[in-house]
């Protein structure tokens, strides 16, 4: 990880880009959407500081996504406002600038990628297709089983 | 050569989620179901093209400069599943046998993809490449246990490598496609979203929730509780069960002479590709 300095500064950078991309798809004027975005923002920020600090190893996404449940549990002091203003920020919106590094990022893979040959792609389909649906299929039984849907 | 400029880079990303947000969800019919394309995939198809093979915008230097750009990024986005599943507890309670068991549904990546390694042809290859849906946890695994060279190793990286470039696209298409084939649950399917990594995720809960937009948030729930428990469980499920069924399954149904054909063919599709 780079430092903190520069964590902060690519993180905020992220943020306005989610913003521009929050009112071009979805309509929701950035100044609007701003308190949901510190929201999410203090939320990373104490994820990662919460990482730092304990002593055993587990993700900083493992502990950014255990604050976020924890503030907007129903009951929590102030959720329903936490919940309000985060759903300003579109999760879609989220998506799109983090699926772009990515494509730029992986773009030297395409160098490896034919290098691998069909068949591993074959097989490649098919776990993706079985991990879906093995998971699909024992939720529906036990959903239904348990009298949920 | 210039210097790899970090501005250039999130400039790039500002105009493709422009461009992507700009066009919009688009759904299509494919025979009996329906896929659905999102935003997130045209970036990231966008991405793909600016490397030296196709656009030439980026350099190999501005690409490697956007890796850790990922993973702070999608800290944003799972700090916003987070506030998904807050409010989502007293429902993701009541599904939580659901939410648990489905965790055993990850192994169905054995079920399907290991007969098809076997008629291929594949060798050892084949237990890297079918034992799990092969995120960084799984290959650090391989990796530590066979080595990444090994037979094993280059079965994992395979998986990997597909994983990362087209992971998204496809769950997005699949789990479109089966939302409108109606055979499983709205809920099921999107516990379903959670077994790989974020932006597979992402891409199929999205697709998901534009076929059902009245369950956005139970969707959203469902999809980061379960992807949350594979983050969690995921290395230990690789360890202590995937892993050794599939070395079972390979010794009691793995052909002796695979192993030798499956080395040279790959030797041969490396020497096509270069």
């Amino acid at each position: 990880m780079v430092n903190w300095r520069d964590t902060l500064k690519i993180l905020i950078i992220v943020a306005g880009i989610t913003l521009v991309g929050n009112f071009v798809g979805f309509k929701v004027n950035p100044i609007e959407a701003i308190p949901g975005m510190l929201v999410l923002l203090g939320i990373v920020i104490l994820g990662l500081i919460l990482a730092k600090l304990v002593p055993f190893k587990l993700p900083s996404i493992v502990y950014i996504s255990l604050i976020g449940i924890i503030l907007t549990i129903p009951g929590f002091p102030g959720a329903d406002w936490f919940v309000a203003q985060a759903n300003k920020v579109q999760f879609l919106a989220l998506c799109t600038p983090v699926l772009a590094y990515a494509g730029i990022a992986s773009g030297k893979d395409l160098d490896e990628f034919r290098k691998l040959g069909w068949r591993i792609v074959v097989v490649s389909i098919f776990v993706f297709i079985g991990t879906f649906v093995g998971s699909a299929f024992i939720a529906q039984v036990v959903l239904k089983l348990t009298g949920q849907i | 050569m210039h210097k790899p400029s970090e501005w250039k880079i999130h400039a790039l990303v500002l105009a493709m989620v422009v461009i992507s947000e700009f066009i919009g969800i688009k759904s299509f019919q494919v025979g009996p179901g329906k896929a659905v394309l999102l935003p997130m995939l045209y970036a990231l198809v966008i991405g793909l093209m600016l490397g030296p093979k196709f656009l030439r915008v980026v350099n190999l230097e501005e690409m490697k400069l956007a890796t850790p750009f990922i993973g702070l990024s999608v800290m944003l986005l799972i700090a916003k599943y987070g506030t998904t599943i807050g409010p989502s507890v007293p429902l993701l309670i009541k599904a939580g046998p659901a939410l648990i068991l489905q965790e055993i549904g990850n192994f169905g990546t054995i079920v399907f993809a290991f007969p098809i390694a076997m008629l291929l042809g594949f060798g050892r290859e084949a237990i890297g490449a079918v034992h799990s849906i092969a995120r960084e946890g799984n290959l650090a695994i391989v990796a530590d246990m066979y080595g990444l060279e090994s037979p094993e190793g280059r079965g994992v990286m395979g998986v990997y490598i597909c994983g990362t470039l087209f992971g998204a696209i496809f769950f997005g298409i699949m789990a479109g496609f089966f939302a409108s084939l109606n055979i499983f649950h709205p809920y099921a399917l999107a516990m379903a979203c959670g077994v790989g990594s974020a932006s597979m995720m992402a891409a199929s809960s999205g697709a998901l929730t534009a076929v059902y937009p009245a369950m956005a948030k139970e969707i959203q729930a469902f999809a980061s509780a379960s992807n949350l428990l594979t983050a969690a469980d995921g290395v230990y499920a690789s360890i202590f069960v995937a892993i050794p069924l599939t070395e079972w399954l390979y010794r009691k149904f793995g052909r002796k002479d695979n192993v030798k054909r499956a080395a040279q063919a790959d030797l041969a599709a490396g020497q096509e590709g270069k």
